[in-house]
Protein backbone atom coordinates (compact mmCIF):
# COMPACT_ATOMS: atom_id res chain seq x y z
CA UNK A 1 0.00 0.00 0.00
CA UNK A 2 1.38 3.80 -0.56
CA UNK A 3 0.30 5.57 1.99
CA UNK A 4 0.77 9.58 1.29
CA UNK A 5 1.78 10.33 -2.00
CA UNK A 6 -0.03 13.18 -3.76
CA UNK A 7 -0.87 12.82 -7.07
CA UNK A 8 2.09 14.70 -9.07
CA UNK A 9 0.95 17.91 -11.55
CA UNK A 10 -0.23 16.28 -15.18
CA UNK A 11 0.35 18.42 -18.20
CA UNK A 12 -3.45 20.00 -19.01
CA UNK A 13 -4.87 17.55 -21.91
CA UNK A 14 -3.30 14.06 -19.55
CA UNK A 15 -4.70 15.81 -16.35
CA UNK A 16 -8.54 16.45 -18.68
CA UNK A 17 -8.04 12.17 -19.55
CA UNK A 18 -7.72 10.98 -16.02
CA UNK A 19 -10.26 13.10 -14.85
CA UNK A 20 -12.77 11.84 -17.40
CA UNK A 21 -11.52 8.19 -16.73
CA UNK A 22 -11.85 8.32 -13.02
CA UNK A 23 -15.59 9.48 -13.36
CA UNK A 24 -16.32 5.82 -14.28
CA UNK A 25 -17.59 3.40 -11.99
CA UNK A 26 -14.76 1.43 -10.14
CA UNK A 27 -11.92 3.31 -11.52
CA UNK A 28 -9.93 4.97 -8.53
CA UNK A 29 -7.02 7.73 -9.19
CA UNK A 30 -4.06 5.05 -9.75
CA UNK A 31 -6.26 2.91 -12.60
CA UNK A 32 -6.87 6.48 -14.10
CA UNK A 33 -3.43 7.24 -14.17
CA UNK A 34 -2.45 3.25 -15.48
CA UNK A 35 -5.41 3.67 -18.37
CA UNK A 36 -4.81 7.21 -19.48
CA UNK A 37 -0.38 6.45 -19.98
CA UNK A 38 -1.62 3.00 -21.66
CA UNK A 39 -3.79 4.81 -24.35
CA UNK A 40 -1.29 7.50 -24.86
CA UNK A 41 1.39 4.70 -25.77
CA UNK A 42 -1.25 3.36 -28.35
CA UNK A 43 -1.09 4.46 -31.77
CA UNK A 44 -3.18 6.58 -32.75
CA UNK A 45 -5.57 4.73 -35.08
CA UNK A 46 -6.15 2.34 -31.91
CA UNK A 47 -7.12 5.72 -29.90
CA UNK A 48 -9.46 6.85 -32.76
CA UNK A 49 -11.24 3.87 -32.42
CA UNK A 50 -11.86 3.59 -29.46
CA UNK A 51 -12.75 6.77 -29.42
CA UNK A 52 -15.14 6.14 -31.79
CA UNK A 53 -16.80 3.15 -29.89
CA UNK A 54 -17.67 5.10 -27.08
CA UNK A 55 -19.40 7.39 -29.63
CA UNK A 56 -21.05 5.26 -31.55
CA UNK A 57 -22.15 2.92 -28.75
CA UNK A 58 -24.22 5.91 -27.35
CA UNK A 59 -25.09 6.94 -30.28
CA UNK A 60 -26.43 3.55 -30.91
CA UNK A 61 -27.55 1.42 -28.23
CA UNK A 62 -30.95 2.48 -26.54
CA UNK A 63 -33.28 0.30 -24.72
CA UNK A 64 -35.75 -2.36 -26.61
CA UNK A 65 -38.84 -0.89 -26.79
CA UNK A 66 -40.40 -4.03 -25.13
CA UNK A 67 -38.56 -4.91 -22.77
CA UNK A 68 -36.40 -2.54 -22.18
CA UNK A 69 -33.12 -3.97 -22.50
CA UNK A 70 -30.02 -2.56 -23.59
CA UNK A 71 -30.26 -2.86 -27.89
CA UNK A 72 -29.51 -1.22 -31.15
CA UNK A 73 -32.50 -2.47 -33.16
CA UNK A 74 -36.05 -1.27 -31.81
CA UNK A 75 -36.54 -4.61 -30.67
CA UNK A 76 -34.01 -6.62 -28.77
CA UNK A 77 -32.45 -10.02 -30.41
CA UNK A 78 -33.85 -12.12 -27.41
CA UNK A 79 -37.45 -10.50 -28.00
CA UNK A 80 -36.68 -11.36 -31.77
CA UNK A 81 -35.95 -14.98 -30.91
CA UNK A 82 -38.30 -17.34 -32.23
CA UNK A 83 -36.68 -20.19 -30.55
CA UNK A 84 -36.99 -18.82 -26.94
CA UNK A 85 -40.30 -19.36 -24.58
CA UNK A 86 -42.54 -16.39 -25.18
CA UNK A 87 -44.76 -17.30 -21.92
CA UNK A 88 -42.24 -16.62 -19.27
CA UNK A 89 -40.95 -13.44 -18.81
CA UNK A 90 -38.05 -12.80 -16.13
CA UNK A 91 -38.17 -9.33 -14.34
CA UNK A 92 -34.80 -7.74 -13.59
CA UNK A 93 -33.94 -4.20 -11.75
CA UNK A 94 -31.06 -3.76 -14.81
CA UNK A 95 -29.31 -4.54 -18.11
CA UNK A 96 -26.66 -6.10 -16.15
CA UNK A 97 -28.44 -8.43 -14.60
CA UNK A 98 -29.65 -9.86 -18.12
CA UNK A 99 -26.47 -9.80 -19.24
CA UNK A 100 -25.59 -12.08 -15.98
CA UNK A 101 -28.27 -14.46 -16.16
CA UNK A 102 -27.73 -15.04 -19.82
CA UNK A 103 -24.37 -16.37 -19.20
CA UNK A 104 -26.08 -19.11 -17.05
CA UNK A 105 -27.06 -20.73 -20.43
CA UNK A 106 -30.32 -21.81 -17.96
CA UNK A 107 -32.81 -19.51 -18.79
CA UNK A 108 -34.87 -19.68 -22.24
CA UNK A 109 -37.48 -17.36 -22.12
CA UNK A 110 -37.82 -13.66 -22.35
CA UNK A 111 -37.06 -10.86 -19.94
CA UNK A 112 -38.22 -6.95 -18.80
CA UNK A 113 -35.47 -4.80 -17.16
CA UNK A 114 -37.05 -2.18 -14.97
CA UNK A 115 -34.46 0.54 -14.80
CA UNK A 116 -33.67 -0.02 -11.52
CA UNK A 117 -35.83 -0.32 -7.90
CA UNK A 118 -37.88 1.32 -5.90
CA UNK A 119 -36.29 3.74 -3.86
CA UNK A 120 -37.83 6.73 -2.37
CA UNK A 121 -35.08 8.62 -0.86
CA UNK A 122 -33.67 8.80 -4.28
CA UNK A 123 -36.84 9.80 -5.56
CA UNK A 124 -37.67 6.85 -7.74
CA UNK A 125 -41.00 5.33 -7.72
CA UNK A 126 -42.88 2.90 -9.24
CA UNK A 127 -43.65 5.81 -12.08
CA UNK A 128 -40.00 5.78 -12.97
CA UNK A 129 -39.44 2.62 -13.45
CA UNK A 130 -40.56 0.40 -16.31
CA UNK A 131 -43.44 -1.10 -14.34
CA UNK A 132 -46.68 0.13 -16.21
CA UNK A 133 -45.17 -1.13 -19.48
CA UNK A 134 -44.61 -4.56 -17.69
CA UNK A 135 -48.27 -4.89 -16.36
CA UNK A 136 -49.57 -3.81 -19.68
CA UNK A 137 -47.32 -6.89 -21.19
CA UNK A 138 -48.47 -9.11 -18.85
CA UNK A 139 -51.99 -8.58 -19.16
CA UNK A 140 -52.25 -8.21 -22.86
CA UNK A 141 -50.43 -11.54 -23.79
CA UNK A 142 -50.77 -15.14 -22.40
CA UNK A 143 -47.68 -15.13 -20.04
CA UNK A 144 -47.37 -18.77 -18.01
CA UNK A 145 -45.00 -17.07 -15.49
CA UNK A 146 -42.94 -14.20 -14.24
CA UNK A 147 -39.78 -14.74 -12.63
CA UNK A 148 -38.98 -11.91 -10.35
CA UNK A 149 -34.89 -12.20 -10.41
CA UNK A 150 -34.33 -9.04 -7.91
CA UNK A 151 -31.33 -8.68 -5.59
CA UNK A 152 -32.82 -9.15 -2.14
CA UNK A 153 -31.95 -5.28 -0.78
CA UNK A 154 -33.81 -3.63 0.97
CA UNK A 155 -35.24 -1.68 -1.72
CA UNK A 156 -34.79 -5.08 -4.04
CA UNK A 157 -37.60 -6.97 -1.61
CA UNK A 158 -39.44 -3.99 -1.95
CA UNK A 159 -39.40 -3.90 -5.68
CA UNK A 160 -40.12 -7.46 -5.53
CA UNK A 161 -43.43 -7.59 -3.72
CA UNK A 162 -44.33 -3.89 -5.32
CA UNK A 163 -44.56 -5.57 -9.06
CA UNK A 164 -45.55 -8.74 -7.68
CA UNK A 165 -48.68 -7.98 -6.24
CA UNK A 166 -49.78 -5.86 -9.19
CA UNK A 167 -48.87 -9.27 -11.61
CA UNK A 168 -50.79 -11.73 -9.27
CA UNK A 169 -53.80 -11.03 -11.00
CA UNK A 170 -52.95 -12.11 -14.50
CA UNK A 171 -50.84 -15.00 -14.40
CA UNK A 172 -48.20 -17.40 -11.96
CA UNK A 173 -45.33 -15.30 -10.45
CA UNK A 174 -42.54 -16.58 -8.48
CA UNK A 175 -39.12 -15.34 -7.50
CA UNK A 176 -35.48 -16.63 -7.73
CA UNK A 177 -34.18 -18.11 -4.22
CA UNK A 178 -31.88 -16.25 -2.82
CA UNK A 179 -28.49 -17.57 -1.77
CA UNK A 180 -26.72 -14.74 -2.85
CA UNK A 181 -24.23 -13.07 -0.80
CA UNK A 182 -25.35 -10.48 1.36
CA UNK A 183 -26.22 -6.94 -0.23
CA UNK A 184 -24.89 -9.11 -3.19
CA UNK A 185 -26.16 -7.94 -6.69
CA UNK A 186 -26.71 -10.47 -9.18
CA UNK A 187 -24.50 -9.10 -11.50
CA UNK A 188 -21.54 -11.00 -9.18
CA UNK A 189 -23.36 -14.20 -8.52
CA UNK A 190 -21.30 -16.79 -9.88
CA UNK A 191 -22.87 -18.57 -12.51
CA UNK A 192 -23.42 -21.75 -10.82
CA UNK A 193 -25.14 -20.05 -8.11
CA UNK A 194 -27.41 -18.13 -10.54
CA UNK A 195 -28.02 -21.08 -11.95
CA UNK A 196 -29.24 -22.85 -9.07
CA UNK A 197 -31.10 -20.11 -7.96
CA UNK A 198 -33.47 -20.32 -11.01
CA UNK A 199 -33.90 -24.18 -10.60
CA UNK A 200 -35.40 -22.84 -6.72
CA UNK A 201 -37.73 -20.22 -7.27
CA UNK A 202 -40.91 -20.15 -5.65
CA UNK A 203 -43.82 -18.58 -5.77
CA UNK A 204 -44.42 -15.32 -4.42
CA UNK A 205 -47.12 -15.08 -1.77
CA UNK B 1 -8.23 -13.07 24.32
CA UNK B 2 -4.87 -11.01 24.84
CA UNK B 3 -4.18 -8.31 22.32
CA UNK B 4 -0.63 -8.91 21.74
CA UNK B 5 0.52 -6.23 18.92
CA UNK B 6 -0.77 -3.27 18.11
CA UNK B 7 0.66 -1.23 15.24
CA UNK B 8 -1.53 2.33 14.21
CA UNK B 9 0.05 4.04 10.59
CA UNK B 10 -1.20 6.94 9.91
CA UNK B 11 -4.39 7.03 12.61
CA UNK B 12 -5.45 9.87 14.56
CA UNK B 13 -2.56 11.51 15.53
CA UNK B 14 -0.10 8.47 15.37
CA UNK B 15 2.16 7.99 11.94
CA UNK B 16 3.83 5.09 12.38
CA UNK B 17 3.69 3.21 15.85
CA UNK B 18 4.11 0.02 16.81
CA UNK B 19 2.46 -1.18 19.87
CA UNK B 20 3.62 -4.21 21.88
CA UNK B 21 1.49 -5.41 25.03
CA UNK B 22 3.62 -7.80 27.29
CA UNK B 23 1.21 -7.37 30.36
CA UNK B 24 -2.33 -8.31 30.87
CA UNK B 25 -2.68 -4.69 32.31
CA UNK B 26 -1.32 -1.39 30.56
CA UNK B 27 -1.39 1.71 31.71
CA UNK B 28 -1.31 4.50 29.20
CA UNK B 29 0.20 8.10 30.61
CA UNK B 30 0.08 11.33 28.98
CA UNK B 31 -0.82 15.12 29.27
CA UNK B 32 -3.52 15.71 27.67
CA UNK B 33 -4.15 15.56 23.74
CA UNK B 34 -1.28 13.30 23.33
CA UNK B 35 -2.83 10.20 21.94
CA UNK B 36 -3.95 8.66 25.00
CA UNK B 37 -7.28 8.47 23.92
CA UNK B 38 -7.05 7.53 20.76
CA UNK B 39 -5.23 4.25 20.81
CA UNK B 40 -8.21 2.85 22.72
CA UNK B 41 -10.28 4.07 19.76
CA UNK B 42 -8.22 1.81 17.58
CA UNK B 43 -8.91 -0.96 19.60
CA UNK B 44 -12.70 -0.49 20.08
CA UNK B 45 -12.72 0.19 16.13
CA UNK B 46 -10.86 -3.39 15.22
CA UNK B 47 -13.58 -4.63 18.04
CA UNK B 48 -17.14 -3.44 17.04
CA UNK B 49 -16.07 -1.31 13.79
CA UNK B 50 -17.58 1.64 15.66
CA UNK B 51 -15.84 4.67 17.58
CA UNK B 52 -17.90 6.28 19.68
CA UNK B 53 -16.63 9.86 19.03
CA UNK B 54 -15.93 9.65 15.42
CA UNK B 55 -18.41 10.85 13.11
CA UNK B 56 -16.76 10.29 10.07
CA UNK B 57 -13.70 8.30 8.88
CA UNK B 58 -12.22 11.56 7.57
CA UNK B 59 -11.48 12.15 11.71
CA UNK B 60 -9.63 8.77 11.81
CA UNK B 61 -7.39 9.77 9.23
CA UNK B 62 -3.96 11.45 10.00
CA UNK B 63 -4.89 15.10 9.28
CA UNK B 64 -3.30 15.71 5.64
CA UNK B 65 -3.38 12.06 4.48
CA UNK B 66 -5.79 10.03 2.65
CA UNK B 67 -5.57 6.63 4.33
CA UNK B 68 -4.60 4.83 7.82
CA UNK B 69 -4.69 1.26 8.72
CA UNK B 70 -4.95 -0.43 12.53
CA UNK B 71 -3.43 -3.41 12.30
CA UNK B 72 -3.65 -6.11 15.40
CA UNK B 73 -1.93 -9.62 16.50
CA UNK B 74 -4.98 -11.07 19.16
CA UNK B 75 -4.66 -14.54 20.76
CA UNK B 76 -7.84 -15.73 20.21
CA UNK B 77 -8.34 -19.60 21.32
CA UNK B 78 -4.84 -20.21 21.74
CA UNK B 79 -4.48 -19.46 18.49
CA UNK B 80 -3.25 -16.21 16.70
CA UNK B 81 -5.30 -13.86 14.82
CA UNK B 82 -4.08 -10.86 12.38
CA UNK B 83 -6.48 -8.45 12.00
CA UNK B 84 -6.23 -5.13 10.06
CA UNK B 85 -8.59 -2.39 9.23
CA UNK B 86 -8.07 0.38 6.78
CA UNK B 87 -10.00 3.88 6.61
CA UNK B 88 -10.16 6.21 4.23
CA UNK B 89 -10.90 10.00 4.43
CA UNK B 90 -13.42 8.92 1.65
CA UNK B 91 -15.09 6.55 4.17
CA UNK B 92 -14.62 3.34 2.60
CA UNK B 93 -13.01 0.68 4.43
CA UNK B 94 -11.26 -2.40 3.95
CA UNK B 95 -11.16 -5.32 6.62
CA UNK B 96 -9.01 -8.26 6.91
CA UNK B 97 -8.25 -11.33 8.53
CA UNK B 98 -5.04 -12.96 8.70
CA UNK B 99 -3.99 -11.06 5.72
CA UNK B 100 -7.36 -12.01 3.67
CA UNK B 101 -9.24 -8.85 2.58
CA UNK B 102 -13.38 -9.88 3.38
CA UNK B 103 -15.97 -9.02 1.54
CA UNK B 104 -18.20 -8.50 4.56
CA UNK B 105 -17.24 -6.59 7.49
CA UNK B 106 -20.16 -8.50 8.96
CA UNK B 107 -17.11 -11.34 9.38
CA UNK B 108 -14.74 -9.36 11.21
CA UNK B 109 -17.17 -8.41 14.02
CA UNK B 110 -17.02 -10.88 16.39
CA UNK B 111 -13.27 -11.69 16.26
CA UNK B 112 -12.18 -9.22 18.86
CA UNK B 113 -14.34 -8.01 21.57
CA UNK B 114 -13.42 -5.34 23.67
CA UNK B 115 -15.85 -3.65 26.62
CA UNK B 116 -15.01 0.27 26.79
CA UNK B 117 -15.57 2.50 29.41
CA UNK B 118 -15.15 6.40 29.71
CA UNK B 119 -15.83 9.02 31.61
CA UNK B 120 -18.71 10.12 29.29
CA UNK B 121 -20.50 6.92 29.63
CA UNK B 122 -22.14 8.47 32.72
CA UNK B 123 -24.34 9.66 29.59
CA UNK B 124 -25.87 6.55 29.41
CA UNK B 125 -27.53 7.25 32.48
CA UNK B 126 -28.24 10.69 32.09
CA UNK B 127 -28.23 11.08 28.24
CA UNK B 128 -31.19 10.77 25.86
CA UNK B 129 -32.10 7.43 24.72
CA UNK B 130 -30.40 7.06 21.61
CA UNK B 131 -27.20 6.83 24.45
CA UNK B 132 -28.57 4.02 25.65
CA UNK B 133 -29.57 2.43 21.93
CA UNK B 134 -26.09 2.91 20.78
CA UNK B 135 -24.74 0.62 23.43
CA UNK B 136 -27.09 -1.75 23.25
CA UNK B 137 -26.55 -2.20 19.65
CA UNK B 138 -22.69 -2.23 20.50
CA UNK B 139 -22.86 -4.53 22.64
CA UNK B 140 -25.76 -6.92 20.34
CA UNK B 141 -22.98 -6.53 17.35
CA UNK B 142 -19.95 -7.99 19.66
CA UNK B 143 -22.50 -11.10 20.79
CA UNK B 144 -23.98 -11.55 17.55
CA UNK B 145 -22.62 -10.03 14.66
CA UNK B 146 -25.24 -10.78 12.84
CA UNK B 147 -27.06 -8.03 14.17
CA UNK B 148 -24.84 -5.56 12.84
CA UNK B 149 -26.61 -6.58 9.16
CA UNK B 150 -30.37 -6.68 10.66
CA UNK B 151 -29.85 -3.06 12.13
CA UNK B 152 -28.10 -1.17 8.89
CA UNK B 153 -31.29 -3.12 7.30
CA UNK B 154 -33.37 -1.43 9.84
CA UNK B 155 -32.12 1.82 9.11
CA UNK B 156 -32.01 1.58 5.40
CA UNK B 157 -35.83 0.84 5.42
CA UNK B 158 -36.61 3.39 7.80
CA UNK B 159 -35.00 6.24 5.46
CA UNK B 160 -36.73 4.64 2.77
CA UNK B 161 -39.96 5.01 4.21
CA UNK B 162 -39.29 8.13 5.86
CA UNK B 163 -38.12 9.66 2.31
CA UNK B 164 -41.85 7.66 1.00
CA UNK B 165 -43.89 9.49 3.92
CA UNK B 166 -42.18 12.95 3.38
CA UNK B 167 -43.02 12.75 -0.44
CA UNK B 168 -46.73 12.04 0.86
CA UNK B 169 -46.92 14.77 2.91
CA UNK B 170 -45.44 17.05 0.47
CA UNK B 171 -48.21 15.77 -2.02
CA UNK B 172 -50.87 19.00 -1.01
CA UNK B 173 -52.23 17.02 1.59
CA UNK B 174 -53.91 14.43 0.08
CA UNK B 175 -55.31 12.27 3.00
CA UNK B 176 -54.04 8.85 2.24
CA UNK B 177 -57.55 7.34 1.81
CA UNK B 178 -57.76 9.26 -1.42
CA UNK B 179 -54.37 8.59 -2.00
CA UNK B 180 -53.52 6.65 -5.86
CA UNK B 181 -53.95 3.08 -4.95
CA UNK B 182 -50.24 2.31 -6.24
CA UNK B 183 -49.24 4.72 -3.36
CA UNK B 184 -50.89 3.06 -0.83
CA UNK B 185 -49.37 -0.47 -2.09
CA UNK B 186 -45.98 0.80 -1.59
CA UNK B 187 -47.04 2.26 1.60
CA UNK B 188 -47.93 -1.34 2.95
CA UNK B 189 -44.74 -2.92 2.15
CA UNK B 190 -42.62 -0.16 3.86
CA UNK B 191 -44.67 -1.15 6.67
CA UNK B 192 -44.41 -4.74 6.20
CA UNK B 193 -40.10 -4.58 6.33
CA UNK B 194 -40.02 -2.04 8.65
CA UNK B 195 -42.48 -4.91 10.45
CA UNK B 196 -40.79 -7.67 9.81
CA UNK B 197 -36.78 -6.23 10.33
CA UNK B 198 -37.82 -4.25 13.26
CA UNK B 199 -39.35 -6.97 15.01
CA UNK B 200 -35.87 -8.92 14.48
CA UNK B 201 -34.07 -5.76 16.14
CA UNK B 202 -36.69 -5.73 19.08
CA UNK B 203 -36.39 -9.40 19.79
CA UNK B 204 -32.55 -9.17 19.95
CA UNK B 205 -32.49 -6.46 22.22
CA UNK B 206 -35.14 -7.88 24.25
CA UNK B 207 -33.09 -10.78 24.59
CA UNK B 208 -29.47 -9.48 25.60
CA UNK B 209 -31.18 -7.28 28.47
CA UNK B 210 -32.67 -10.21 29.85
CA UNK B 211 -29.16 -11.72 30.05
CA UNK B 212 -27.69 -8.79 31.05
CA UNK B 213 -30.44 -7.21 33.76
CA UNK B 214 -29.63 -10.00 36.55
CA UNK B 215 -26.02 -9.36 36.12
CA UNK B 216 -25.87 -5.67 36.01
CA UNK B 217 -28.10 -6.21 39.32
CA UNK B 218 -25.82 -8.41 41.15
CA UNK B 219 -22.79 -6.46 40.65
CA UNK B 220 -24.95 -2.90 41.45
CA UNK B 221 -25.85 -5.00 44.85
CA UNK B 222 -22.04 -5.48 45.67
CA UNK B 223 -20.69 -2.16 44.60
CA UNK B 224 -23.59 -0.29 46.82
CA UNK B 225 -23.14 -2.78 49.48
CA UNK B 226 -26.52 -4.02 49.05
CA UNK B 227 -28.14 -0.52 49.64
CA UNK B 228 -29.19 -0.32 46.46
CA UNK B 229 -31.47 -2.27 44.01
CA UNK B 230 -31.42 -2.08 40.76
CA UNK B 231 -33.55 -2.96 38.22
CA UNK B 232 -33.69 -2.65 34.34
CA UNK B 233 -36.63 -2.76 31.78
CA UNK B 234 -36.62 -2.78 28.13
CA UNK B 235 -39.15 0.08 26.90
CA UNK B 236 -39.64 -0.97 23.29
CA UNK B 237 -41.85 1.76 21.21
CA UNK B 238 -43.47 -1.80 20.04
CA UNK B 239 -44.81 -3.44 22.96
CA UNK B 240 -46.25 -7.19 22.42
CA UNK B 241 -47.93 -9.92 24.71
CA UNK B 242 -45.43 -12.60 23.76
CA UNK B 243 -41.89 -12.97 21.96
CA UNK B 244 -42.92 -14.90 19.12
CA UNK B 245 -42.11 -13.03 15.78
CA UNK B 246 -45.36 -12.73 14.53
CA UNK B 247 -46.92 -11.37 17.15
CA UNK B 248 -44.56 -8.64 17.60
CA UNK B 249 -44.98 -8.21 13.88
CA UNK B 250 -48.82 -7.70 14.46
CA UNK B 251 -47.95 -5.54 17.25
CA UNK B 252 -45.70 -3.49 15.04
CA UNK B 253 -48.48 -3.27 12.26
CA UNK B 254 -51.26 -2.59 14.70
CA UNK B 255 -49.27 0.45 16.02
CA UNK B 256 -48.59 1.67 12.89
CA UNK B 257 -52.36 1.75 11.57
CA UNK B 258 -52.89 3.88 14.86
CA UNK B 259 -50.10 6.05 14.24
CA UNK B 260 -50.92 6.41 10.09
CA UNK B 261 -52.51 10.05 10.35
CA UNK B 262 -50.10 11.11 12.82
CA UNK B 263 -46.86 9.70 10.87
CA UNK B 264 -48.79 11.41 7.48
CA UNK B 265 -48.87 14.67 8.82
CA UNK B 266 -45.03 14.55 10.11
CA UNK B 267 -43.53 12.80 7.10
CA UNK B 268 -41.79 10.57 9.42
CA UNK B 269 -41.86 7.33 10.78
CA UNK B 270 -43.06 7.36 13.94
CA UNK B 271 -43.23 3.34 15.41
CA UNK B 272 -40.43 1.30 16.06
CA UNK B 273 -37.69 0.42 17.56
CA UNK B 274 -35.46 3.88 16.26
CA UNK B 275 -38.06 4.65 19.66
CA UNK B 276 -37.02 2.34 22.13
CA UNK B 277 -35.82 3.08 25.70
CA UNK B 278 -33.67 1.26 28.27
CA UNK B 279 -35.24 2.32 32.01
CA UNK B 280 -32.55 1.83 34.80
CA UNK B 281 -34.68 2.20 37.69
CA UNK B 282 -32.67 2.35 41.35
CA UNK B 283 -34.64 1.53 44.38
CA UNK B 284 -38.23 2.12 42.51
CA UNK B 285 -36.64 5.45 41.62
CA UNK B 286 -35.94 6.35 37.60
CA UNK B 287 -32.28 7.06 37.91
CA UNK B 288 -31.66 9.19 34.48
CA UNK B 289 -33.84 12.14 36.37
CA UNK B 290 -33.79 11.17 40.45
CA UNK B 291 -30.08 9.20 40.93
CA UNK B 292 -27.24 10.82 42.48
CA UNK B 293 -23.47 11.42 40.73
CA UNK B 294 -22.69 8.30 42.98
CA UNK B 295 -25.93 5.82 42.09
CA UNK B 296 -25.26 6.71 38.31
CA UNK B 297 -22.00 5.82 38.67
CA UNK B 298 -22.60 2.63 40.36
CA UNK B 299 -24.57 1.87 38.05
CA UNK B 300 -22.23 2.27 34.73
CA UNK B 301 -19.68 0.60 36.69
CA UNK B 302 -22.25 -2.23 37.30
CA UNK B 303 -23.19 -2.05 33.63
CA UNK B 304 -19.72 -2.32 32.85
CA UNK B 305 -19.26 -5.13 34.76
CA UNK B 306 -22.40 -7.03 33.50
CA UNK B 307 -21.20 -6.89 29.82
CA UNK B 308 -17.37 -8.05 30.78
CA UNK B 309 -19.02 -11.31 32.06
CA UNK B 310 -21.65 -10.88 29.67
CA UNK B 311 -19.41 -11.05 26.55
CA UNK B 312 -17.21 -13.74 28.53
CA UNK B 313 -20.55 -16.17 28.95
CA UNK B 314 -21.39 -16.11 25.20
CA UNK B 315 -18.18 -15.78 23.36
CA UNK B 316 -16.00 -18.44 26.17
CA UNK B 317 -13.35 -15.62 26.05
CA UNK B 318 -12.54 -12.96 28.13
CA UNK B 319 -13.00 -10.25 26.37
CA UNK B 320 -10.69 -6.72 26.49
CA UNK B 321 -11.57 -3.86 28.83
CA UNK B 322 -10.39 -0.36 27.44
CA UNK B 323 -10.72 2.06 30.71
CA UNK B 324 -10.56 5.55 29.58
CA UNK B 325 -9.94 8.03 32.22
CA UNK B 326 -12.46 6.69 34.61
CA UNK B 327 -10.36 5.12 37.41
CA UNK B 328 -9.35 8.63 39.05
CA UNK B 329 -13.26 9.08 38.68
CA UNK B 330 -13.66 6.15 41.20
CA UNK B 331 -13.88 6.24 44.70
CA UNK B 332 -12.02 3.62 46.42
CA UNK B 333 -14.79 1.22 47.10
CA UNK B 334 -15.75 1.06 43.46
CA UNK B 335 -11.79 1.25 42.49
CA UNK B 336 -11.61 -1.49 44.26
CA UNK B 337 -14.18 -3.66 42.70
CA UNK B 338 -13.80 -3.11 39.34
CA UNK B 339 -10.03 -3.90 39.95
CA UNK B 340 -11.23 -7.52 42.23
CA UNK B 341 -12.60 -8.31 38.71
CA UNK B 342 -10.16 -7.74 36.50
CA UNK B 343 -7.23 -9.14 38.40
CA UNK B 344 -5.18 -10.78 35.92
CA UNK B 345 -8.42 -12.40 33.87
CA UNK B 346 -9.42 -9.37 31.39
CA UNK B 347 -6.43 -7.69 29.49
CA UNK B 348 -7.54 -3.97 30.43
CA UNK B 349 -5.46 -0.99 28.64
CA UNK B 350 -5.98 1.98 31.40
CA UNK B 351 -5.30 5.77 30.34
CA UNK B 352 -4.30 8.47 32.97
CA UNK B 353 -2.44 11.48 33.19
CA UNK B 354 -1.26 10.85 36.82
CA UNK B 355 0.30 7.43 37.97
CA UNK B 356 -0.70 8.82 41.00
CA UNK B 357 -4.39 7.74 41.47
CA UNK B 358 -2.78 3.74 41.47
CA UNK B 359 -2.54 1.49 44.14
CA UNK B 360 1.72 0.54 44.17
CA UNK B 361 0.52 -3.52 43.56
CA UNK B 362 -0.69 -2.28 40.46
CA UNK B 363 1.72 -0.11 39.03
CA UNK B 364 3.93 -2.88 39.48
CA UNK B 365 2.24 -5.73 37.74
CA UNK B 366 1.65 -3.17 35.12
CA UNK B 367 3.37 -2.72 32.13
CA UNK B 368 3.53 1.15 31.56
CA UNK B 369 3.68 3.00 28.21
CA UNK B 370 3.62 7.13 28.56
CA UNK B 371 2.10 8.84 25.47
CA UNK B 372 3.59 11.87 24.47
CA UNK B 373 2.28 13.67 20.74
CA UNK B 374 1.58 10.47 18.79
CA UNK B 375 4.55 8.40 20.20
CA UNK B 376 4.33 5.54 22.86
CA UNK B 377 7.41 5.08 24.56
CA UNK B 378 7.40 2.06 27.03
CA UNK B 379 8.67 3.52 30.50
CA UNK B 380 8.59 0.46 33.31
N1 LIG C 1 -7.01 12.88 12.42
C1 LIG C 1 -6.12 13.44 13.24
N2 LIG C 1 -4.91 13.82 12.76
C2 LIG C 1 -3.99 14.39 13.57
N3 LIG C 1 -4.19 14.60 14.88
C3 LIG C 1 -5.36 14.25 15.40
C4 LIG C 1 -6.38 13.63 14.63
N4 LIG C 1 -7.43 13.38 15.41
C5 LIG C 1 -7.10 13.81 16.64
N5 LIG C 1 -5.86 14.32 16.66
C6 LIG C 1 -5.12 14.89 17.78
O1 LIG C 1 -5.09 13.94 18.81
C7 LIG C 1 -5.07 14.63 20.05
C8 LIG C 1 -6.11 14.07 20.97
O2 LIG C 1 -5.73 12.80 21.32
P1 LIG C 1 -6.52 12.00 22.45
O3 LIG C 1 -7.96 12.26 22.36
O4 LIG C 1 -6.05 10.61 22.35
O5 LIG C 1 -5.96 12.72 23.73
P2 LIG C 1 -5.69 12.10 25.16
O6 LIG C 1 -4.26 11.77 25.26
O7 LIG C 1 -6.67 11.04 25.43
O8 LIG C 1 -5.96 13.38 26.04
P3 LIG C 1 -6.92 13.60 27.32
O9 LIG C 1 -6.08 13.27 28.49
O10 LIG C 1 -7.25 15.03 27.25
O11 LIG C 1 -8.10 12.72 27.17
C9 LIG C 1 -5.35 16.07 19.79
O12 LIG C 1 -4.14 16.78 19.86
C10 LIG C 1 -5.87 16.06 18.38
O13 LIG C 1 -5.54 17.24 17.71
MG1 LIG D 1 -8.52 11.03 26.40
ZN1 LIG E 1 -36.25 -6.89 -25.79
Amino acid sequence: MNFGGTPTVYTRPLARLIEQLQRLPGVGPKTAQRLALHILKQPETEVHALAQALVEAKHQVGLCSVCFHLSAEPVCEICRDANRDPYTICVVSDSRDVIALERTREYRGKYHVLGGLISPMDGIGPDQLHIAQLVRRVSKQDIKEVILAISPSVEGETTTLYVGQLLKPFTRVTRIAFGLPMGGDLEYADEVTLARALEGRRDLD
Amino acid sequence: MYLKTLHLQQFRNYRDQQVKFSAPKTILVGDNAQGKSNLLEAVELLATLRSHRALRDRELVLEGEQIGQISATLERHATPVDLSLIVRSSGRRTVSQNGETLRRQLDFLGVMNAVQFSSLDLELVRGSPSERRNWLDTLLTQLEPVYAYILQQYHTVLRQRNAFLKQQSGELSTPMDLAAESDLTQLAIWDAQLAAIGSRVIRRRARVLERLAPLAQTWHQAISNSTEKLEIHYAPNVAAESDDPSAIQQAFLDKLKLRAVAEQHQGTTLVGPHRDEVEFIINHTPARQYGSQGQQRTLVLALKLAELKLIEAVIGEPPLLLLDDVLAELDLNRQNKLLETIQDHFQTLITTTHLGSFDAQWLKSSQIFTIHAGRVLESG
